[in-house]
C-alpha cells in the first residue's frame, strides 16, 4: 500500500505601505499604518474569488463524491485567518466546512509565518506557535499534531523544539541535501529527538504547483490519469505532494485547466487499488520512520538552493532580520501590546523575501510575487519602517 | 547566407557614417561607434568610418578598421539650430558635411570595391546614408540613439528635424534603437512598423571603481533633457536629512546659468559643485569616487552613463522611462519628477550601508553582460538580414 499525503499552505502577507525615509519618527499615527490596509484586502478578495472559494467549493465535492477516501490537510497561517474574518468570513466558513467532513486535517504553524525559527532564542517561535495553536483551537476546535515551519524551513534544533511542545510530526522539503540516495517516500527521524519526518516529494509536488502550465515541460498538458499513474509508479509508503493553495486559480489561472485537473485527481488515483489517500495526522500513525536525518543547518522547501537563503541570501536581508531581532527585544522589554502585535506582523518572511537578488528562474518567481519595483526598493521601505519603530519604541 | 568570422569567406564590408569619435565626444553616439567598430573590428568586419574632421586627430589601430575624416565642421550633434555660434549656418552645414560623406563613400567604393551595408547613426548622417543607398542600392542600417523628442524633452521639437529623421527611418532597410523605449517612440511617433526595428541595447568598456567619498553625481549635457533641475530638487531635500552630503553637477550646457541660479535660491550652492566640462580622465575619476549617480533625465533613449558609473560600483537612480532602466535590473528607479522618491533613495544610499553594498557588487556583476562584443553580434545579425 502507498499512501499519497497532500497539504496545502494557505497563506497571506500583510503587504506595507510606502514608507520613506521622510516619514521615520514623523507623526504617522497608530502603527497599523505601516500596512497598506487597501492593497492588501484587494488582493486578498482577488485570490479569494480566484482560488480559496472555489478550490474549497471543488474540493468540497470530491470529498463528498468519494465519500471520504479522499483526504487532504491545509496549514492556515495566522494572518491568512486574520484576513477571513476582516474581509470574508465566508472564506473562513467554507474551510470550517470542509473540516467538518472528517477528510481535512489541519497543521500548526507559526501565527505570522515567520522566520523566528532562526532567531537565537526560540522563546518567540514558542510563542507564535502557541499563537497559532490557540488560534485553530478557537476556529476549529481542534489540537493539530502535526506541524509544518514556515515554507518548511527545518534543522535539527526547530525538530528537537517542534518535539518538546507535543507534536507527533513535522513537514519538511525531500532534498537530496539531507536524503542522499534515500527516498522521500517515507517518514525519517530526527537524529536528535523522536519526531516523524514527512518530507515533501518535491519532483511530484511541483510537477503541478510550478510546471502545470508550462508549455515547454515534456509533462505538459499534465493530465490527472496521467499524474495518477506516476504516482502509481512510486516506491515507498507515503508519497507526500505539498504546495502553496494558491497553485489553484491563481499561480496558474482557471483557463490551463488546472481546476479540471484537480476534479478528476482523486478518482483516477483511486482506481489504483494499492494507493489510498491519509491526511498528515494519519500518516504518523500509520507508518514508522525508516531512517535518521540530521539536518544541522536549516533547510527548506524554496529555491532551487533548499536552503534560507531566500530570505536571508543577501547582507540587505541579513541587515533587516538583524534589526527585527534587536527591535524584538526592546519591544519585550517595553512590554507595549499594540508595537508587539506590528513588530509580529512585521516578521512575517515574505516581507524578507522581497528583498532577494537572486537571479535567473528564482528571481522571476521573486518577481511575481512582489509588488515593490525589485528587491532594493522593497528593502528602502522595510528598512525605514524598521527604523521607525525601533523610533516609537524609544 | 549567414555572414560568418570564417577566413575563407568574404568579409563583410560595413561604411559606417558617425559624427564623433572619441577623442572628439559629446555624448553617447561617439561611446557607441567607438565600442561597436572596434568590437565588429575584433570580428573579421571591414569598417570604415566616415567623419567630420576635428581639431583632434582620430585613427585607429586596427587592421580592419579606418577612420576617415571628412571635411571639417563646427556643429555637434546636438547642436540646436539656434544655437548662437552657428547661427544661420546650421542647415547649410548639415547639407554640406552629408553631401561631402556621400561622395567620399563613391569615391571609395571605386578605388575599394562595393560596401556590403551602409549604417548611419541619428538624423545628422541620414541624408548622406539616403544619397548612398539611391545611388547604389547598398542597403542601409539606421541606429536611432535618441529622436528629436528626447533632445526636445518633448518640449516644441522642431519639424525640421522629425522629417529628416522620418524620412532615414522610412528608407532604411533596418533600424537598430537603443531600447524599447525609443523602438515605440519610432513606432508611435514616426509611423514605423515594428518588424523593421531591433533592439540592441548599448554596452560600456567598465571604469575603475575610486576612494568613495559622500557625492551624490550628476553627469550629462545640462539641457532639458537630462532632467538637473529636479536633481537639485532632489540634492536640496537630501540637505535637510544629510547636510553633509556634496552634490556634484558634471557637464554643461545651455541650462547652466539656470542651474546655477537655482542651487543659489535653493541656498545650497556651497554644498553643490558645478564642474563644467570634464576632461575623459576626470570623468573617470569623478565616476569612481562618488557614492550615488542620479541619472534623472526626462527622456532617455539609453543613458550610457548609468552603464559607465556602476562599472564604476557606484549605485545609481534612473529615470524610470530610461531605456536603461528597461535593461538593468540592479539600480534604483524613479519617476524623474518624483524629487521626494529620488531623495528618499538618495538618503537610503547613504545611510544603509548593506544597500550600497549590495547594489555596487550585483551591479558590477550586471554589468559584465553589458559588452560591446555583444553589440557588435547583434549588429552584425541586422546587416545579415539586408545583406
Amino acid at each position: 500500500m502507498t499512501s499519497v499525503c497532500i497539504y496545502f499552505e494557505v497563506h497571506q502577507p500583510m503587504r506595507l505601505n510606502r514608507f520613506s525615509v521622510f516619514n521615520i519618527g514623523g507623526d504617522n499615527g497608530h502603527p497599523s499604518n505601516y500596512f497598506d490596509h487597501k492593497l492588501n484586502q484587494q488582493i486578498f478578495e482577488k485570490v479569494a474569488h480566484k482560488c480559496y472559494l472555489p478550490t474549497n467549493n471543488l474540493l468540497l465535492d470530491l470529498i463528498n463524491k468519494y465519500d471520504g477516501k479522499f483526504r487532504i490537510s491545509y496549514s492556515l497561517t495566522g494572518t491568512f485567518v486574520d484576513y477571513c474574518q476582516q474581509h470574508l468570513p465566508e472564506v473562513l466558513d467554507s474551510f470550517k466546512e470542509l473540516f467538518k467532513t472528517g477528510a481535512v486535517d489541519l497543521i500548526e504553524g507559526t501565527y505570522y509565518h515567520s522566520l523566528s525559527s532562526l532567531y537565537d532564542e526560540l522563546d518567540e517561535f514558542e510563542e507564535q506557535v502557541k499563537m497559532h495553536r490557540q488560534m485553530i483551537k478557537r476556529v476549529f476546535n481542534y489540537k493539530p499534531r502535526v506541524f509544518r515551519n514556515t515554507e518548511a524551513i527545518y534543522d535539527n534544533r526547530i525538530a528537537k523544539k517542534v518535539a518538546e511542545m507535543g507534536y507527533k510530526g513535522i513537514i519538511t522539503e525531500g532534498t537530496e541535501k539531507i536524503l542522499h540516495w534515500r527516498s522521500p517516500n517515507y517518514l525519517y527521524k530526527p537524529v536528535n529527538t523522536d519526531l516523524k519526518v514527512l518530507l515533501r516529494n518535491y519532483t511530484l509536488s511541483d510537477d503541478v504547483g510550478f510546471r502545470f502550465s508550462a508549455q515547454q515541460w515534456p509533462g505538459h498538458p499534465l493530465t490527472a490519469d496521467k499524474y495518477a499513474q506516476w504516482m502509481s509508479r512510486c516506491e515507498g509508503d507515503l508519497v507526500n505532494l505539498f504546495m502553496d493553495y494558491e497553485t489553484f486559480g491563481e499561480h496558474h489561472w482557471d483557463d490551463t485547466g488546472i481546476f479540471g485537473f484537480l476534479s478528476h485527481f482523486p478518482g483516477e488515483v483511486l482506481k489504483y487499488k494499492h494507493i489510498d489517500f491519509v491526511t498528515v495526522s494519519e500518516a504518523v500513525e500509520r507508518y514508522q520512520p525508516v531512517g535518521d536525518i540530521d539536518v544541522p543547518w536549516a533547510i527548506s522547501w524554496a529555491d532551487e538552493e533548499r536552503d534560507v537563503s531566500t530570505w536571508l541570501g543577501n547582507d540587505m536581508q541579513v541587515a533587516c532580520f538583524n534589526e527585527l531581532k534587536n527591535i524584538g527585544r526592546k519591544v519585550k522589554e517595553k512590554g507595549d501590546k499594540d508595537l508587539g502585535d506590528t513588530w509580529r506582523r512585521l516578521q512575517t518572511s515574505d516581507h524578507l523575501y522581497y528583498v532577494s537578488t537572486k537571479g535567473m528562474e528564482d528571481g522571476a518567481v521573486h518577481a511575481y510575487f512582489s509588488h515593490y519595483d525589485g528587491p532594493y526598493d522593497g528593502f528602502i521601505n522595510y528598512m525605514n519602517i524598521l527604523q521607525d519603530l525601533k523610533q516609537k519604541i524609544g | 547566407m549567414p555572414f560568418t568570422i570564417n577566413k575563407e569567406e568574404k568579409k563583410m564590408k560595413v561604411a559606417m557614417i558617425g559624427w564623433e569619435y572619441p577623442p572628439f565626444k559629446a555624448g553617447g553616439l561617439a561611446t557607441h561607434c567607438y565600442g561597436l567598430t572596434r568590437s565588429l573590428a575584433d570580428k573579421n568586419a571591414k569598417v570604415f568610418f566616415f567623419m567630420p574632421k576635428t581639431k583632434h586627430k582620430t585613427s585607429s589601430d586596427k587592421k580592419n578598421l579606418r577612420i576617415i575624416e571628412v571635411g571639417e565642421t563646427d556643429i555637434f550633434p546636438y547642436d540646436r539650430p539656434d544655437s548662437k555660434e552657428i547661427q544661420g549656418q546650421f542647415f547649410e552645414a548639415v547639407y554640406k558635411y552629408n553631401a561631402l560623406v556621400a561622395a567620399k563613400v563613391n569615391v571609395s567604393i571605386k578605388t575599394n570595391g562595393k560596401f556590403d551595408v551602409v549604417h548611419c547613426h541619428d538624423w545628422l548622417t541620414m541624408k548622406a546614408g539616403i544619397a548612398i543607398k539611391e545611388e547604389t542600392g547598398i542597403p542601409l542600417v539606421l541606429t536611432i540613439h535618441s529622436t528629436e523628442y528626447d533632445r526636445s524633452g518633448w518640449v516644441y521639437p522642431n519639424q525640421w528635424f522629425i522629417d529628416i529623421e522620418k524620412e532615414g527611418m522610412e528608407k532604411a532597410d533596418r533600424i537598430i534603437a537603443v531600447s524599447n523605449f525609443t523602438k515605440n517612440v519610432i513606432v508611435e511617433k514616426y509611423g514605423i512598423h515594428p518588424d523593421k526595428i531591433i533592439v540592441v541595447h548599448n554596452a560600456v568598456y567598465p571604469l575603475e571603481e575610486g576612494h568613495k567619498q559622500e557625492i551624490v553625481l550628476f553627469l550629462g549635457r545640462l539641457t532639458i533633457q537630462k532632467g538637473a533641475e529636479f536633481f537639485l530638487k532632489a540634492a536640496n531635500k537630501v540637505l535637510d536629512y544629510e547636510p553633509d552630503t556634496r552634490f556634484v553637477v558634471a557637464g554643461t550646457g545651455d541650462m547652466l546659468p539656470q542651474l546655477v541660479h537655482q542651487a543659489v535660491d535653493m541656498d545650497i550652492s556651497n554644498r553643490v559643485i558645478f564642474t563644467g566640462r570634464l576632461t575623459d580622465d576626470e570623468v573617470k575619476h569623478i565616476y569612481g569616487i562618488s557614492s550615488v549617480y542620479v541619472m534623472p533625465s526626462v527622456s532617455e533613449p539609453f543613458g550610457i552613463t548609468a552603464l559607465e558609473a556602476i562599472s564604476a560600483g557606484t549605485p545609481t537612480i534612473a529615470s524610470k522611462t530610461a531605456g536603461f532602466s528597461e535593461a538593468f535590473n540592479n539600480c534604483l528607479r524613479v519617476d524623474f519628477w518624483d524629487t521626494d522618491e529620488m531623495a528618499n533613495k538618495i538618503i537610503s544610499l547613504l545611510r544603509y550601508d548593506t544597500l550600497h553594498r549590495t547594489l555596487a557588487k550585483e551591479g558590477r556583476r550586471e554589468i559584465n553582460l553589458f559588452t560591446w562584443d555583444r553589440v557588435a553580434d547583434k549588429t552584425i545579425n541586422v546587416y545579415n538580414e539586408v545583406v
